[in-house]
């Protein structure tokens, strides 16, 4: 559940502000502003005594003076904002010194803003009242992303566990259909078969379905790890389109793997790699009409720094619109299976995530005769 | 599968346990029994003795893990063979740690876990 944006309060009173000057008087009239607007100030008169106190006193805002003896307002706003960093309150540097330079140099430090001396009291307290706004929405902003990203690994866990203890209750159900159809119980009518016929293959994509999504949870979560050996990616290739090919011949369509003339080695991930590649061909068998014919092809760069590794497919092509959606979770485009195949739009999304943590990249190029292209790089080293 | 004893099948849901038996009785004439947890796998094996023991990880009462220790201070010689749902690694290493023979995914087709059993308990049970 997204909480909503919280609104600015009119009320900001209860906010600490830290004035640092080394004139007492300028200290003064600065403190008056500050009670009036009912802030809470603390005052500090050296660039060094502003940095002991930001730490114990935490202020929403700073008003810096520039010039004071010892390190001056310049050189403690840089660092309080290189100790802080993003989470560092607002600067807003009180400064005699207005020419143009100066304020670009404040504002390099790091400053939100300059007010002039000699004050006008109205002036100060309206930037004050602006910063402090501003200030406060970022508070709310990152409060927010911090609940999202907390919610988003709620509901990764979520789907884990869900999909965790789904697959052996789905695994058990394909299994023991499989029984069924193969009489080890007793024979089966043509009716009965085409029942379980049924039951079997509605597990066995549900199955599939599980096992990305649960890809998607383990990935999201952070926990992707290749482990990357010396492997032939031209034998893999060659296994996987001979599987693909079994199930492609239900299609009538064929995969042609046009091998390279010598073997090409590389540093992958064997399991995850087999993933991308079993993903990308039967993408190609599944929107590919039937009786097609499918190349796939593995070519090393000119400069000889990638390794690549393609599959054309004679699909409809990726509408222009769409492309955007491709490799994002649950994309699925407007283009249909031609087979009836199932999809839950995560395949790409998962090869997008093992490619890249490969050091590698996949894109997708319509061809110009028709058809699509996936294209996946990956450096030779 | 040329091995004809006793195997244990422990797991905690019973379709997993009618589903590994289906698989298991085609495998040969083995004689099977079946528990549905860590404990109950114990007082099983103490009375029936069998040579092989398949054994879930998760499972209420009496871990996977904890009941391959123990099954292997009864006796060292018991052939476990642990049933996963995820190859987590850790959780693998720690059962070959343990003296587990293999392991073997539930989701992998059954073809593929039947030519697993044949494999280990074939491979365990010929004298060498």
């Amino acid at each position: 559940m997204v909480p909503p944006m919280p609104s600015v309060p009119f009320n900001l009173s209860d906010r600490r502000i830290l004035a640092v000057d080394d004139d007492r008087v300028n200290l003064r009239i600065l403190r008056g502003i500050l009670t009036k607007e009912g802030y809470t100030a603390a005052e500090a008169n050296t660039g060094e005594r502003a940095l002991e106190l930001y730490a114990e006193f935490r202020p929403h805002l700073v008003l810096l003076d520039v010039m004071m003896s010892g390190i001056d307002g310049f050189e403690t706003c840089r660092r309080l904002k290189s100790k802080y960093g993003e989470k560092c309150a607002p600067i807003i540097f009180v400064t005699a010194k207005n020419d143009s330079e100066d304020v670009v140099e404040g504002l390099a430090a790091g400053g939100a803003d300059y007010l002039p001396k000699p004050f006008q009291p109205k002036e100060v307290a309206a930037r004050i009242r602006t910063h402090l706004q501003n200030q406060y929405l970022a508070e709310q902003q990152y409060l927010l992303v911090d609940q999202l990203s907390k919610a988003n690994a709620a509901k990764n866990r979520f789907l884990g566990m869900a999909a965790h203890d789904l697959r052996n209750p789905l695994a058990s159900i394909r299994g023991i259909s499989e029984f069924l159809k193969a009489g080890t119980v007793g024979p089966m009518t043509p009716d009965q078969l085409d029942l379980i016929e049924t039951i079997h293959s509605a597990s066995q994509s549900m199955l599939q379905m599980v096992n990305e999504l649960l890809d998607v949870a383990t990935i999201e979560a952070g926990e992707l790890k290749v482990n990357l050996k010396s492997e032939a990616l031209d034998k893999l290739v060659s296994k996987c389109v001979a599987l693909t090919n079994m199930e492609a011949a239900k299609k009538e369509t064929r995969i042609n793997f046009e091998a390279p003339t010598e073997s090409v080695n590389l540093r992958i991930d064997l399991a995850k790699m087999r993933q991308v590649v079993d993903n990308l061909l039967s993408n190609s068998v599944k929107y590919s009409p039937p009786g097609s014919i499918i190349t796939a092809l593995i070519w090393r760069s000119d400069a000889e720094t990638h390794c690549n590794f393609a599959i054309r497919d004679q699909g409809p092509g990726i509408p222009d619109d769409e492309r955007d959606k491709l490799f994002k979770d649950f994309g699925r485009l407007s283009v249909q299976p031609t087979g009836g195949e199932k999809s839950t739009g995560l395949g790409l999304a998962i090869c997008r995530k093992i490619v890249e943590a490969h050091g590698g990249t996949i894109v997708a190029e319509n061809l110009p005769d028709g058809g699509c292209e996936f294209r996946v790089s990956l450096p030779i080293t | 599968m040329n091995f004809a004893g006793k195997i244990l099948l422990v797991d905690d849901e019973a379709h997993i346990r009618k589903y590994v038996s289906l698989i298991i009785k085609q495998l040969g004439k083995t004689t099977l029994f079946e528990a549905a947890n860590g404990e109950d796998a114990i007082a099983a094996f103490q009375r029936e003795r069998p040579q092989v023991v398949l054994l879930d990880v998760n499972m209420p009462k009496l871990g996977g893990i904890e009941t391959l220790k123990r099954l292997k201070a009864i006796d060292p010689d018991c052939i476990v063979i642990m049933l996963t749902s995820l190859t987590n690694r850790e959780t693998v290493e720690q059962a070959l740690e343990h003296g587990a023979a293999h392991y073997i995914r539930k989701d992998t087709p059954k073809e593929e876990i039947a030519a697993a059993l044949t494999e280990t308990i074939d491979s365990a049970t010929s004298p060498s």
